[in-house]
């Protein structure tokens, strides 16, 4: 089977929303920066509940947010 | 630094501090071959009660400095956000388990010294050892975690 990962838009979103910083985005999604830092940078996989908050937060569906990529791709 | 990182190091150099007194104390007495249970029990008395004492003003004083900190920086008034979200509960679950599997070897190491003649004393000195060693290794497991992304 294909290794995949959880591959994100969010720092092409945040440009969208008018600059939101990391801070206001951790604040809309009820985490810490570096929660925000970890998965914008592929480090960290968030919850199905916190990958849901994210895309409130930009006011999109969760797949313009997430997608479940081939590694390597 | 994080306000996450900044209170594991506090835990860490005080677990650092108590497991330096601890030996301190203790490295003599074995080396005297002095180890009498009333003084190993109320060494290992002290350094439980140190350890959470330590802990408890540690990270209370440390939210207040983060507070004051915070205030200089922002000129606001508004308190500094310590949530704690579902990547820290994961991190904080993750240091917990490498620290109880370092704790559970250290008491099977300690354990075999009573298999192999050494007294009780010496059995029981290696386990408080092996507590406050365990402590240290999930706090810097923590750290690791946390650099990591999770």
């Amino acid at each position: 089977m294909e290794k995949r990962q959880v591959r994100n838009n969010i720092r092409t979103l945040r440009f969208h929303n008018g600059e939101m910083t990391q801070e206001q985005l951790a604040e809309k999604a009820g985490v810490t920066r570096q929660t925000i830092i970890a998965i914008e940078g592929g480090k960290y996989a968030p919850s199905l509940e916190l990958a849901f908050k994210i895309a409130l937060a930009f006011d999109v569906p969760i797949g313009e947010v997430f997608s479940y990529e081939v590694e390597g791709k | 630094m994080s306000n996450r990182k900044i209170s594991i190091s506090v835990s860490l150099v005080s677990t650092l501090l108590i497991l330096g007194y601890y030996l301190v104390r203790l490295i003599p007495m074995f080396q005297q071959s002095d180890l009498n249970s009333g003084e190993v029990f109320r060494l290992a008395g002290i350094v439980i009660i140190a350890s959470i004492a330590l802990n408890i003003v540690g990270n209370i004083l440390t939210m207040i400095v983060i507070n004051i900190i915070h205030a200089i920086q922002t000129q606001s008034e508004k308190e500094v956000r310590m949530i704690e979200d579902e990547r820290d509960k994961l991190i904080g679950l993750k240091g917990a388990q490498v620290s109880y599997i370092a704790f559970s070897l250290g008491v099977l190491i300690a354990m075999l010294t009573f298999v192999f003649g050494q007294p009780a004393l010496v059995m029981f000195s290696l386990i408080i050892f092996f507590s406050l060693l365990a402590e240290i290794i999930g706090d810097l497991s923590q750290f690791y975690f946390d650099s990591r992304g999770s």
